[in-house]
C-alpha cells in the first residue's frame, strides 16, 4: 500500500512539476490545477485514519509523501495540509477540505468572552497563507494546548516569500472563534514548531536526493578538457560528499518520521532538523560548484532545489536551535553517561 | 538513488535486556579501568578480557551452534559492539576474527578449517590479524607482490606485509597474495589461513607508531612452506572474497566510536555548566551520532539478511571518520585546556591521546580517497 501512494504520487509530480510551473508559482501564480488532482488523489489525507479519508497507512509512513514533494520542488503546500488534517482529525474537528497550513502560535492570545473564545495577535512567515483557506495551531487556553483552525479569509494577509519565492506571509488575528474551530487536544512535546520540523526535514531530505541527481547528470554530461568532469577526482570526491551527505540527511529526517506519535519524537525531530540543515549547506554549496556558472543562472532547475533547502533549514527552528535543544537535553539529562543518553533517545519506543 | 538508501533498522533492534547484560558485565569487568586505557577504544588488548567476554556467550556471536557460535542476530551482536565501544572495552585479542575472519571461514573455508578454528574463535581463544598492505601496496591492493608459488603438498610464499595490526601476539593472520599471474588487474589473487605460532620463516618485525606504541609490523615471508590445507577459498577468488569482507570491516560502531572516550570526558566537564554555544555543539555532535548509528544499524540490517551492503559501509565509514576525527577539534573549541600525555587530569591524558590517535581513522581500514571513489562510483560516474 504505502509503496502504491508513493508510486502514484512520483507519478504525478514528475509528470506536472516543471521548471516552468516551479517559475510560475514563485511569479506568484498559485498552481490551482496541481492542487485539483493532488486532491483528487486524497494524497493531501493521507496522515489521517481511513474512516476520515485516508489510505489506512500509519502517519509514519504517510509522512514520506513529504520527502517525496521535496524531491519535486512542489510549490504548493501539501505538507503543511497533511500536518493540520491529521492534527485537527485527532482534535475530533472536521477537515474542511482545502489548502491547509501551519502556523506556530506562539504569539496568539485566546480569551473567553462570554460564550465565545477570541484570538487576536500576530502568526508571522506563514507557508502559503495568501493560496490557503485555513491556518491551523496550537494555542494555550485555560493551561491546556488547544487546537485552533482559522479561517483565512477573515484574516488580514502581509504577503511575504521566503529565499525561493515561496509565500511566507504574516497573519494578523483578531476574531470570534465558532465552536466548530477549537478543540483541546494533548499534543505531543514540541507542538506545530517540531511538526514543521519534521516536515521540512522531510522535503530538504527529498530536494538533496534531486540536487545529487541532477549535480551526478550534470558532470556525466559536461565535458571539460576533453572528457567529462565526472572524470576528474576532484568532482568524484565532491559528489561522494554530498552523496554521504544526503544519506544522512535522508536517515536523520526517516528516524524522526518513524518517531512519530511515540516518546522519542522530540530528541528525534531535533536531531533532523539539525541534521538536515548542515547537510543543506554542504550540498547545496558543492552542487553549485559543480554546476558552475549555469547553475547560477535563473534559466537552470537547480536554484529552485538549492533556494528551497536554504529556506526550509530556516524554517520551524534553525539547525542552531534544535541542536541548543538537543544539547541541553544530552548535557542535563539524568542518565550515568552521554552513551545512555544517545541509545535510550534513540530506542524504539523509549520511554521519555 | 536507491543505491545509496539505508533502510530502517529491523524493528526490536534495541534488545534492551542484552544491552542490560552487557552493561552490568562491563561495569563490573572494568570498574577500574580508567579513562586513558579506554581511549585506546578496540585497539587496547585483552586475552583475559576476550576469553571472558566469549565465556558469556558474546564472541562469534552469530556463528552457528555447530561451530560454537551463539546463533543470534547481526544486530544483537551490534548491541554487543557498540556497548563494548562506548565502555572503551580492549577488545582487539578477539575483534578481527570475530568481524571479519571468522565470517570469512564459515563463508569460504572448508569443512576441516570450520570445525579447527571457528570454535576457538567463539571462545575468544585465537587473535587473527589481516596480512593485505606491503610496502608498495597500500590503497592499491591489487599493486601486492607477495606471491604463493604451488610447490608438492602446498605452498611457498615470499614477499613482505607491513601494517600489520597485532601480527606480534596473533595466532592467526588471513593472508592476501598472488597465486598466478592474470590479464586482469584482480585476478590471480588468493587468501591463506596462516598458523603464525606454528610456520617456520616468517619473521615479524615492530612498526612503532607516532603514539610510541606497538601495534604495526612488519611480517617478511622468506620461502614461507604452507600447506595445501591453508588456502582459504578458492584459488585466484582472493579478490572477490576480500571484497565480500569489507561491508563487514567498514560499516561497524568502531567507525565512529573509537574517540568515545574523549567524548564522555568532554561531556562530564560540561555537565555542570554550558553556555548556549556549548550546549549547541553537543547537540550537532549528539544529532551525528544519532544519524550515524541509525545507519549502521541499517547496514547490520543488510547484512543479516545476507545482503553486500559495500557502498553504504563505504559512506558509514567516510561519514563515521569525519565524526570521530573532529573530536579533538570540538573540545578544543569548547574547553581552553591543553592536551597532556598521561596527565592525571583525565580529560588532559585523553585529548592528548585521541589527538595523537586520530589522524589514522581516516587511513585504516580504506583511505577516505579511495572509500569517495567507491561511493563516485556506486553513483554511476561513467
Amino acid at each position: 500500500m504505502e509503496s502504491m501512494i508513493f508510486d502514484m504520487t512520483e507519478r504525478l509530480l514528475r509528470d506536472h512539476v516543471s521548471h516552468a510551473l516551479r517559475e510560475d508559482a514563485a511569479a506568484g501564480h498559485c498552481p490551482e490545477g496541481l492542487w485539483a488532482r493532488i486532491e483528487e488523489a486524497g494524497l493531501h489525507m493521507a496522515m489521517v485514519p481511513e474512516e476520515a479519508g485516508g489510505f489506512g497507512v500509519p502517519a509514519a509512513e504517510a509522512l514520506g509523501l513529504v520527502r517525496i514533494a521535496g524531491a519535486h520542488g512542489l510549490p504548493l503546500p501539501l505538507a503543511e495540509t497533511l500536518i493540520a488534517n491529521a492534527v485537527l482529525a485527532r482534535a475530533g474537528l472536521d477537515l474542511p477540505g482545502g489548502r491547509l497550513t501551519i502556523a506556530e502560535g506562539d504569539a496568539l492570545r485566546l480569551e473567553r468572552r462570554g460564550a465565545a473564545v477570541h484570538a487576536s495577535g500576530p502568526l508571522t512567515m506563514v507557508p502559503f497563507a495568501r493560496w490557503a483557506d485555513r491556518v491551523v495551531t496550537l494555542v494555550r487556553l485555560d493551561d491546556r494546548a488547544h487546537v485552533v483552525s482559522l479561517p483565512l479569509a477573515k484574516l488580514t494577509i502581509t504577503p511575504a516569500q521566503d529565499l525561493a519565492g515561496m509565500p511566507r506571509d504574516d497573519v494578523a488575528v483578531d476574531l470570534d472563534l465558532s465552536a466548530a474551530d477549537i478543540a483541546a487536544l494533548d499534543m505531543p512535546a514540541g507542538g506545530v514548531r517540531a511538526l514543521g520540523a519534521l516536515v521540512r526535514s522531510l522535503a530538504m531530505a527529498g530536494a538533496l536526493e534531486s540536487i545529487l541527481g541532477m549535480t551526478v547528470e550534470y558532470a556525466n554530461d559536461r565535458v571539460q578538457f576533453g572528457r567529462p568532469i565526472g572524470k576528474f577526482q576532484a568532482i568524484q570526491q565532491y559528489l561522494a560528499i554530498m552523496a554521504g551527505e544526503a544519506a544522512a540527511a535522508r536517515t536523520a529526517a526517516e528516524m524522526a518520521a518513524d518517531s512519530y506519535d511515540t516518546p522519542a519524537f522530540a530528541l528525534a525531530v531535533a536531531a533532523a532538523k539539525s541534521r538536515t540543515g548542515e547537510a543543506a549547506q554542504t550540498v547545496g554549496a558543492l552542487a553549485h560548484q559543480i554546476h558552475g556558472a549555469i547553475g547560477y543562472t535563473r534559466e537552470h532547475a537547480l536554484h529552485h532545489f538549492t533556494k528551497r533547502i536554504w529556506s526550509w533549514r530556516d524554517e520551524f527552528g534553525t539547525e542552531r536551535d534544535w541542536a541548543e535543544d538537543l544539547g541541553r537535553a544530552a548535557l542535563s539529562s539524568p542518565q550515568e553517561t552521554f552513551w545512555h543518553f544517545i541509545t535510550d533517545s534513540t530506542a524504539q519506543g523509549a520511554p521519555a | 538513488m536507491t543505491t545509496t538508501a539505508f533502510p530502517p533498522p529491523p524493528p526490536g533492534a534495541d534488545h534492551d535486556d542484552l544491552r542490560q547484560e552487557v552493561r552490568a558485565f562491563l561495569a563490573e569487568e572494568l570498574a577500574d579501568f580508567p579513562p586513558e586505557k579506554r581511549a585506546k577504544s578496540w585497539n587496547g588488548y585483552s586475552r583475559e578480557f576476550s576469553r571472558k567476554l566469549a565465556q558469556r556467550g558474546w564472541v562469534g556471536m552469530t556463528f552457528p551452534k555447530e561451530y560454537g557460535g551463539h546463533e543470534r542476530s547481526a544486530l544483537e551482536r551490534y548491541v554487543v559492539s557498540e556497548e563494548l565501544l562506548a565502555a572503551g572495552a580492549p577488545v582487539i585479542s578477539h575483534w578481527i576474527a570475530d568481524r571479519q575472519s571468522g565470517p570469512l571461514i564459515l563463508a569460504k573455508g572448508t569443512e576441516e578449517q570450520k570445525r579447527r578454528i571457528v570454535p576457538r574463535i567463539a571462545a575468544g581463544e585465537l587473535c587473527f590479524c589481516i596480512g593485505m598492505s606491503e610496502p608498495d601496496s597500500g590503497s592499491d591492493l591489487a599493486a601486492t607482490r607477495t606471491v604463493a608459488t604451488e610447490v608438492e603438498g602446498g605452498f611457498r610464499v615470499n614477499g613482505t606485509k607491513v601494517w600489520t595490526t597485532y601480527a606480534h601476539v596473533a595466532d592467526y593472520m588471513i593472508l592476501f597474495c598472488r597465486t598466478g599471474k592474470s590479464e586482469d588487474r584482480h585476478g590471480g589473487m588468493s587468501q591463506f589461513l596462516v598458523d603464525l605460532k606454528a610456520t617456520e620463516n616468517i619473521s615479524i618485525s615492530p612498526i612503532i607508531d607516532l603514539l610510541g606504541e606497538h601495534h604495526f609490523n612488519q611480517v617478511i615471508f622468506d620461502d614461507t612452506f604452507l600447506p595445501s590445507e591453508a588456502l582459504l577459498g578458492e584459488k585466484g577468488e582472493g579478490w572477490s572474497q576480500v571484497m565480500s569482507e569489507l561491508a563487514f570491516e567498514r560499516s561497524g560502531p568502531e567507525r565512529f566510536l573509537s574517540s568515545f572516550a574523549l567524548i564522555e570526558e568532554l561531556i562530564r566537564l560540561l555537565r555542570k555548566d554550558a553556555t548556549e554555544a556549548q550546549q549547541a555543539e553537543i547537540g550537532r555532535l549528539a544529532a551525528h551520532l544519532m544519524v550515524l548509528r541509525r545507519m549502521s544499524r541499517s547496514v547490520a540490517g543488510m547484512l543479516n539478511e545476507g545482503k553486500n551492503p559495500a557502498l553504504q559501509a563505504a559512506i558509514v565509514k567516510d561519514l563515521g571518520a569525519i565524526f570521530e576525527q573532529d573530536i579533538p577539534r570540538l573540545a578544543r573549541s569548547l574547553l581552553s585546556r591543553p592536551a597532556v600525555p598521561g596527565a592525571s587530569d583525565s580529560y588532559a591524558a585523553v585529548l592528548a591521546y585521541t589527538e595523537l590517535t586520530v589522524p589514522s581513522f581516516s587511513l585504516r581500514g580504506g583511505t577516505r580517497e579511495i572509500l569517495r571513489g567507491i561511493i563516485a562510483r556506486g553513483l554511476g560516474l561513467r
